[in-house]
């Protein structure tokens, strides 16, 4: 009796002090990391501790407080108009592309398995895997500045995004209806329109909200590198260091990303 | 036994069919303008050139295979200004999720809407205006971009730890409060055991979107490939800049795969 419980202690002890190595090689481990990548990223660490009251003065004396007189003008709003078209039209396109594509990109779905399962798949990781901004500078320099590439920039960017959510909708449907739609006949298109769409619309009109919502957010900066919209006046402000007036340009960003988060929210919450 | 009388489709009733209709019109019309005045009207046509021309450009920047070794370090320093940029978050977000959840926040009126100011802040600010701002306070190089990852991935981090915590049982919380600790640690065992799961989940994907966000950067100086690629674009070396974008491409999809394998078995 006596050993038994002496057996089920020494067990346990035996396991915690195992777990505290395990704690202590792995804090090791992260130190040596950490070593190791300060090291490569050669962040001088003097300057870590020191950059505390650097970031306070620019806050506090540069940047505070926005300039909203400036962002008043009508060229900031006419950029407003430009900066809210983009991300309409770009998610508009993108989203009428990545429909059939999201529909080829469902495995359970899609017309053809062995060749627009695939083409759709790399088409959307591709379109996924370049971060938006960099797409608008390629789209620049192919297109060349203005509000055209930042569109086409935000079109790839929705086949990426919405793609992948889209066709995890697709891939969640109830089959049964698919299959009764196919039995009477009907061929892949037909089987879509009336088996497929019935079952993912409304989640899809919640994702296609969602992607001009995040859309809109990326917009706001694209013209950072010419591709249209607010972002030109906030670099234009920041390379002359006016920061006053590039803080107003930041609030304003900053206002309608919360007005189009709050916007798609309602919407979304609405449909449900 | 009346046979039922037929009752047509409301939904095709000629005033519900015309008012469908009408707003398809209104809104491709909006649509139609908007495109006109931003696209048509804003983009310089004279310069972009023929169809001919955009084409040679576009293959321009198939990849020059050679440069594909210099990607390395560069790539290797977008990971670890990513990890960093996340390990600081995950800290930072812990205090922040404390005062914006509602049922363990210190003071409803005040300290609750700190935390959700914070989270609104941080989320709707774009990464590339955290690391403009943080460039010209540190100076160029990977500390600012380690900072603004951060402060740009608290927001979300703090978001859903917080959602997290207003979603946890109050049976173990009330428990622990009942043996009269104080409120560091009712937190600490009440609800910290119930969150964890679900705080790792998120800090991976953070960490997955962070690599994404990462690789711009360098754009406005934040260290990483980004500097490398406004670097080759500027010298209008399209193919080394078809190099980096299949180097970030593949960087980011492996990142993906591999955080979406550890998420699955976490949770």
């Amino acid at each position: 009796m006596r050993s038994q419980t002496a057996e089920i202690y020494e067990g346990y002890l035996s396991n915690r002090r195992g777990a505290q190595m395990w704690k202590f090689v792995a804090l090791l481990a992260f130190l040596v990391f950490a070593v190791w990548s300060i090291d490569v990223l050669k962040i001088p660490i003097e300057r870590v501790l020191g950059m505390f009251g650097p970031l306070w003065r620019m806050v506090s004396e540069r940047l505070m407080p926005p300039d909203l007189a400036y962002v008043a003008q009508p060229k900031i709003l006419r950029s407003i108009v430009e900066t809210i078209g983009m991300s309409v039209l770009g998610s508009l396109v993108g989203i009428l592309i990545v429909m059939p594509l999201a529909w080829f990109a469902a495995w359970n779905v899609s017309p053809a398995r062995f060749i627009l399962y695939p083409l759709a798949r790399i088409i959307i990781v591709i379109a996924r895997g370049v971060p938006t901004l960099m797409w608008a500078m390629l789209l620049v320099a192919i297109f060349g500045f203005g509000p055209l590439a930042g569109t086409l920039a935000l079109m790839t960017a929705t086949i990426g995004f919405a793609g992948k959510l889209l066709a995890e909708q697709v891939e969640a449907i109830d089959m049964n209806r698919v299959d009764a739609i196919r039995a009477t006949g009907a061929n892949e298109v037909l089987v879509f329109f009336y088996g497929v769409l019935p079952q993912v619309w409304a989640s899809w009109v919640g994702i296609i909200i969602y992607n001009w919502d995040a859309q809109f957010r990326g917009s706001t900066i694209l013209g950072f590198v010419g591709a249209g919209g607010l972002g030109l006046y906030l670099r234009e402000q920041l390379s002359v260091l006016e920061y006053h007036t590039a803080m107003g340009v930041i609030t304003v960003v900053i206002v309608l990303v919360i007005l189009s988060e709050t916007i798609s929210h309602y919407l979304r919450h609405r449909l449900y | 036994m009346s046979t039922p009388a037929i009752v047509g489709n409301p939904l095709r009733e000629p005033r519900i069919i015309f008012r469908r209709y009408a707003i398809i019109a209104i809104a491709a019309a909006l649509v139609l303008a908007l495109g006109k005045y931003t696209i048509v009207e804003e983009t310089d046509w004279e310069r972009m050139g023929s169809a001919a021309e955009i084409a040679s450009t576009t293959l321009d920047f198939l990849p020059d295979l050679a440069f594909f070794p210099e990607t390395f370090l560069p790539l290797l320093e977008t990971l670890l200004i990513a990890l960093w940029g996340t390990t600081l978050a995950v800290i930072m977000a812990i205090p922040v999720a404390y005062l914006a959840a509602r049922n363990i926040t210190p003071h409803p009126w005040i300290t609750y809407p700190l935390g959700r100011g914070l989270i609104v802040l941080s989320r709707s600010t774009h990464e590339i205006i955290f690391a403009l701002l943080f460039v010209s306070a540190v100076g160029l190089g990977p500390l600012p971009g380690i900072m603004a990852l951060a402060v740009r991935s608290v927001g979300f981090m703090a978001k859903t730890t917080a959602e997290a915590i207003e979603n946890a049982s109050p049976g173990p919380i009330e428990a622990i409060r009942a043996t009269g600790a104080w409120p560091v640690m009712v937190f600490l065992y009440g609800v910290v055991p119930q969150v964890f799961p679900i705080f790792v989940g998120n800090a991976i994907f953070q960490l997955d979107i962070n690599i994404r966000r990462a690789s711009i950067l360098g754009l406005v100086g934040g260290g990483g490939i980004g500097y490398m690629f406004a670097e080759v674009m500027q010298n209008l070396r399209y193919d080394r800049a078809g190099t980096i974008v299949v180097g970030i491409t593949t960087m980011v999809i492996l990142g993906e795969f591999i955080s979406n394998r550890i998420r699955n078995r976490i949770i």
